[in-house]
């Protein structure tokens, strides 16, 4: 049985998705982006484990871990090319980082 | 009608050493030849001597005619199912043996004088030797495909020998044309063994011959008028000509062994080795006697009009090799063969005069600029006058005899038209001859040349050889008819064609036919003799020659068009082909149609790359976009479902 | 056996361990380069009937990881391995290492495919041999847009055939099945596939008109890496023709046989009257490789026994002499600086060798009898002809008189004549260079007279 209902859960989840969607859409500091990417992520994480206990099955548990694994390499590759570009400007803005344009 | 077998499968080594000898020495020529000097000569020279002497013992095995099979044979290599290579000696093969070795020995010893002090003596021997290793791959095959690899070969060998000297533009020309024109034929006779060996599943002669009769008669016309090309390409037959005369770039003993006694009668030799195959096909007898005929009469009429001595004697051996084609052609084997092996030695001794005179006046070609010679040099007169009396028959030299088979052969096979021609082409031929004679060594000398070389001694010794057999070879064999030593040397070859036109003779007998040809003659030379050899033409010589070159038909001194007309039609239409799909149709169409595609997919980019900013929170807007849209749009389409 | 996995392992690792010696070495590499190709050939008559074979993939089809030569292949990488030691041995670029790595590259992409026996491994393989020679086309060519053309127009066959591939398997159920006799597929899908094979096969050889990357390619690359691009890879889709086209989906190649032979005879003529009036040495023998391999297809498309045997001598043949012709020329470019007809001549006074190995180079290319082009020109057209085709032997007799012009003129415009004044004359072959063109024309006489290992199929 569960104490909170489900509902909540999946209601929480959104909300602290669609924080991390507009942070990421909105500023322009990398160091915020990266940490509302990780907010979705743990919004997902939430719900695959919220599932996992009202459905009774294990699975969802698993991938949150996997979840978590990605999580921390994405965060040590994103940290890595913040550092690399922060290095020669001392000044990071994502929306001067454009050489990739097409 | 029946026809010898011909041997298969056995073995005589001597055959192969007599084969290769040659070849060891062009291999060592061409490898160690700056090293050997003058040593490389005597060396091919000894070497071809060998495969003479090893020809000459031959002469038994070549000629046993034991259980029906004619001959000695070598097997060699096998290929896959019928394609079975060996060598075969038989009468027939072993005549061209012995000329090619015979007669080219006496020309390669001839050669060590002539060509002495050339940057390239070795090199010269080396394509020599080559070529008589060649020529005996042509003639000892038992089958068509070898047949046509020393049939390219001797083309390759030509084709050396004509651009020896490959400084000269005009050599290089004469060369390529020479070996393009030969390579027609070449292709001919393929098609004649595609057609072949879809019929019988082999190569081999005696499996082809064997099966003659059953050939339909289109097949076989078939096989027959593209082996013809391959005849007419390599004797020089009309049209295929033209390479001929501008062959005579070679070296004069070159234009000898060659370009008259060996390689370009290997057109005869096909049709004589191929004898069953025509014997079952008149339409293909007549194509290749009229060849033959016409080639003989054009040759003739284009002597005429020729002032350079070597091409004089060229369009001679075009027309005498013409009258070998139309007679084995016709059928009268016998008469053709003997005409080339007597023409073997006096068109030999005619060149190596001509190569005497040419020597000694500083390779002077030009008989405008030659004139007295006589008192110069008498061996060189008295050589060639001997050769002019055999060429155009005056009894009782060997052409006599030779050509007296040859021209009564048309009547007896029962082409009087053709006789008419040969009769007329003996006339024209006895002017053109004497023409040359008069004006090379009679009256005054014309030309500036006082002190030229004077040919040694290896020289003058072939030459001198030479003139016995052109004198009286065809007297000491073929005199006698049936019982000559040479018909009977034939008949278990040829015996059963002749038998078989035996019994229907002529209306003109033999004897009346030597009767009407030797007054022809004598016309011949009565009018030679009227325009270059009587006091007043011989006392204002220059201007009237120059008259004589001024006043030359046009159709004559263009040789009937047909080097233009082949220019035209064949190499100028490829040339201008090439060039069109080369610099229009490749560049500007073929891959103008792929650029066409790639300038399409580079607009497509364009467009799609205006989409790629490089900012990264547009691409995010972009994203969230997309996915929100996919979410929308499967909540509501699967709205209906679930209610 | 796992010989059969060294022989296609063992030049790409040597190729990248090469990159380890110093940037500006020319010895060792060049050394390391032939000894390794000489290693291959001699692996290759070790391991002549040997196979290998791990399981790849189980679904959606079965492949494998199966190598060994066919008795088509067996020769053509025979060919390979004797192509790359020749070109190597006398390879003058510059920055010798990397390119003798990519030629060492180029020969174990090549073994991989002729070695493969599975469709996929096929696959892989020919789009990876495309990679040593678009770098060699970057590096060493004379136009960069040249390299991205090869590229494109054999990547675009490589991608029809990835797809037919993938198409066979999932149909057939495996793509396991090169050089096996029982495996042919039919059904409504085949025509497609055969279509993607054939496409692939066709701008690779090259066909017309699907040639038009080829002239420049081989004009552009240097002439080690051309003389083994137009010997060897030329072939591959050749190879394609018979061991996938003719043995997995015969019916098809019988059915499309008469557009496949008009290719062909386009492709004969349409290569021998442009090379007839080429300047460029090297595009002579481009257009005449073009007008060769119509041939081969004419060969391929009359299904004939006896033809495909003539193929095989052929396919050989014209590797050893268009190997021998583009290595020739290329020692000629790297003495005069030029290989226009128009600007050399007269070299064969001073360079008798040199003339000599372009002479037998040239004859055997224009089919001379006695040489190896001969052979396999006369029995493809025996079995062209027997199986009932007239025209195209008629076409194809045709281009040999041309093919005959063109390759005399190339060689009297070279060598005979009186001398070019404005070139310099530098010197006949050296010993080395001798002994490399050597074995290609060695190979040339004996096939010439001996074919019948290559017929005995």
């Amino acid at each position: 049985m569960m104490a909170v209902p489900l509902d909540h859960y999946v209601a929480l989840a959104a909300v602290m998705f669609f924080i991390g969607v507009i942070g990421v859409i909105v500023r322009r500091n990398p160091l915020v982006m990266l940490m509302s990417i990780e907010l979705m992520f743990n919004a997902a994480n939430l719900l695959f484990i919220a599932f996992a206990r009202a459905w009774v099955q294990n699975s969802g548990q698993i991938f949150a871990f996997l979840v978590i694994t990605v999580a921390a390499a994405e965060a040590a590759i994103g940290l890595a090319i913040i550092v690399t570009t922060f290095r020669p400007q001392k000044y990071v803005d994502v929306d001067d980082v454009r050489t990739l344009h097409g | 009608m029946t026809h010898h077998l011909l041997g298969v499968g056995g073995t005589y080594p001597l055959l192969l050493a007599l084969w290769l000898l040659p070849l060891a020495g062009a291999v060592v020529c061409w490898a160690f030849g700056p090293q050997l000097g003058r040593l490389a000569g005597w060396l091919v020279a000894g070497l071809v001597a060998a495969s003479f002497v090893l020809a000459a013992l031959s002469w038994g095995a070549a000629t046993q005619n034991a259980a029906g099979m004619l001959g000695a044979n070598q097997r060699l290599v096998a290929w896959m199912p019928g394609f079975d290579f060996g060598l075969l000696l038989d009468p027939l093969s072993l005549i061209w043996t012995f000329i090619i070795t015979g007669v080219g020995f006496l020309i390669v010893f001839y050669s060590l004088g002539y060509m002495e002090g050339d940057g390239a003596f070795a090199r010269f021997f080396a394509y020599m030797s080559f070529f008589v290793f060649a020529m005996l791959t042509l003639v000892l095959s038992d089958n068509f495909v070898g047949l046509l690899v020393g049939w390219g070969l001797v083309g390759l060998a030509s084709y050396f020998l004509i651009g020896f000297w490959f400084e000269r533009p005009s050599a290089v020309a004469a060369a390529r044309k020479a070996f393009v024109i030969n390579v027609v034929g070449d292709a001919g006779m393929m098609f004649a063994i595609f057609l072949i060996f879809a019929k019988v599943h082999s190569i081999g002669f005696g499996d082809a011959f064997a099966a003659a009769g059953t050939f339909a008669p289109a097949l076989l016309f078939g096989v027959c008028a593209t082996l013809t090309i391959g005849a007419a390409a390599k004797s020089a037959q009309v049209p295929l000509h033209t390479w001929l005369p501008d062959a005579m770039e070679g070296p004069t003993p070159v234009s000898a062994l060659i370009h008259a006694a060996t390689m370009v009668t290997a057109g005869v030799y096909l049709v004589a080795r191929c004898a069953p195959l025509w014997n079952h096909s008149p339409q293909a007898q007549l194509l290749v006697g009229a060849v033959g005929g016409v080639t003989a009469l054009i040759g003739a009429v284009l002597g005429t009009a020729q002032w350079d001595i070597k091409r004089i004697l060229a369009y001679s051996t075009m027309s005498q090799i013409g009258y070998m084609i139309m007679a084995v052609g016709v059928g009268a084997y016998e008469g053709g063969i003997s005409l080339f092996f007597t023409h073997a030695f006096f068109k030999a001794q005619l060149f190596l005069g001509a190569g005497l005179v040419i020597h000694a006046l500083n390779n002077e070609q030009d008989v405008r600029r030659m004139g007295g010679l006589w008192k110069r040099m008498p061996f060189a007169f008295w050589v060639m006058l001997t050769a002019v009396l055999a060429i155009t028959g005056v009894p009782p030299f060997s052409g006599f005899f030779s050509k007296d088979e040859v021209i009564y052969g048309d009547l007896q096979f029962g082409h009087p038209a053709l006789f008419a021609i040969s009769a007329l082409t003996a006339g024209i031929t006895s002017y053109y001859m004497f023409r040359l004679l008069f004006l090379a060594f009679l009256g005054e000398y014309r030309g500036e040349v006082e002190h030229g070389h004077a040919p040694g001694w290896t020289m003058n010794v072939p030459v001198a050889i030479l003139v016995a057999p052109s004198v009286a070879i065809g007297g000491a064999l073929m005199s006698g008819g049936e019982s000559a030593p040479w018909a009977r040397f034939f008949a278990p070859q040829f015996g059963a064609e002749m038998a078989a036109v035996a019994h229907r003779p002529p209306a003109i007998s033999e004897g009346m036919t030597s009767v009407i040809v030797f007054a022809l003659v004598i016309i011949g030379f009565i009018i030679a003799w009227w325009r270059y050899a009587t006091t007043e033409a011989k006392r204002d010589a220059v201007p009237r020659l120059a008259g004589e070159t001024a006043h030359m038909p046009v159709v004559l001194t263009n040789l009937f068009y047909v080097d233009a007309a082949i220019d035209l039609v064949f190499v100028r239409s490829a040339q201008f082909l090439g060039n069109f799909f080369g610099r229009m149709l490749d560049p500007h169409v073929l891959d103008g149609a792929v650029r066409d595609v790639a300038f399409w997919a580079r607009w497509l980019g364009a467009v799609v790359r205006s989409f790629q900013t490089g900012l990264v929170r547009a691409y995010a807007l972009i994203l969230v976009f997309g996915a929100t849209s996919f979410i929308v749009y499967y909540t509501f389409a699967t709205y209906g479902m679930r209610h | 056996m796992l010989l059969v996995l060294l022989i296609v392992v063992a030049p790409i690792a040597a190729g990248a361990l090469i990159f380890a010696l110093p940037r500006n070495d020319r010895t060792i590499s060049r050394g390391a380069g032939t000894a390794v190709a000489i290693a291959t050939f001699a692996m290759l008559i070790a391991a002549r009937d040997a196979q290998w074979s791990v399981r790849w993939l189980s679904r959606p089809f079965e492949a494998a990881f199966h190598f060994g030569t066919t008795p088509v292949s067996f020769w053509i990488a025979l060919l390979l391995a004797l192509c790359t030691a020749c070109a190597v041995a006398t390879t003058r670029v510059a920055r010798t290492r990397d390119f003798v790595a990519l030629m060492l590259m180029l020969e174990g992409t090549m073994l991989g495919l002729f070695l493969a026996r599975d469709l996929l491994v096929f696959a892989l393989f020919w789009d990876l041999m495309l990679v040593p020679v678009f770098f060699g086309l970057v590096g060493w060519g004379e136009h960069p847009a040249t390299a991205w053309r090869y590229f494109i127009y054999n990547f675009a066959g490589g991608l029809t055939l990835l797809l037919a591939t993938a198409a066979f398997g999932v149909i057939y159920g495996s793509t396991d099945v090169i050089g096996r006799a029982d495996a042919h597929l039919v059904g409504a899908w085949a025509p497609w596939i055969y279509a993607g094979f054939a496409f692939a096969f066709l701008v690779k050889a090259p066909i017309w008109p699907l040639h038009t990357w080829m002239p420049p390619t081989y004009g552009g690359l240097p002439s080690p890496m051309v003389s083994v691009v137009s010997a060897v890879q030329s072939k591959a889709g050749l190879y394609g023709f018979i061991a996938i086209g003719l043995a997995l989906l015969p019916d098809y190649v019988r059915e499309y046989a008469d557009p496949l032979m008009v290719l062909g005879a386009i492709s004969l003529i349409y290569g021998a009257v442009v090379a007839l009036v080429q300047n460029d040495a090297k595009r002579v023998v481009a257009y005449s490789s073009l007008s060769h391999l119509g041939l081969i297809i004419i060969a391929v498309a009359s299904g004939n026994r006896i033809a495909l045997a003539g193929a095989v001598v052929y396919i050989v043949a014209h590797g050893l002499f268009s190997a021998a012709l583009f290595m020739v020329l290329g020692y000629l470019e790297e003495r005069e600086g030029t290989r226009s007809l128009l600007r050399l001549g007269g070299l064969g006074w001073k360079n008798p060798r040199l003339a000599g190995a372009l002479c037998i180079a040239a004859l055997a290319a224009l089919g001379l009898p006695g040489l190896a082009g001969f052979v396999g020109e006369l029995i493809i057209l025996v079995g062209v002809y027997q199986a009932g085709y007239v025209w195209p032997v008629i076409v194809a007799l045709v281009g040999i008189v041309i093919a005959s012009a063109y390759m005399i003129r190339l060689y009297q415009d070279l060598m005979n004549g009186p001398e070019v004044a404005d070139v310099p004359v530098r010197g006949d072959l050296t010993w080395l260079e001798g002994l490399a063109v050597a074995p290609l024309l060695a190979a040339l006489v004996i096939v010439g007279i001996y074919p019948v290992p290559l017929l005995r199929l």
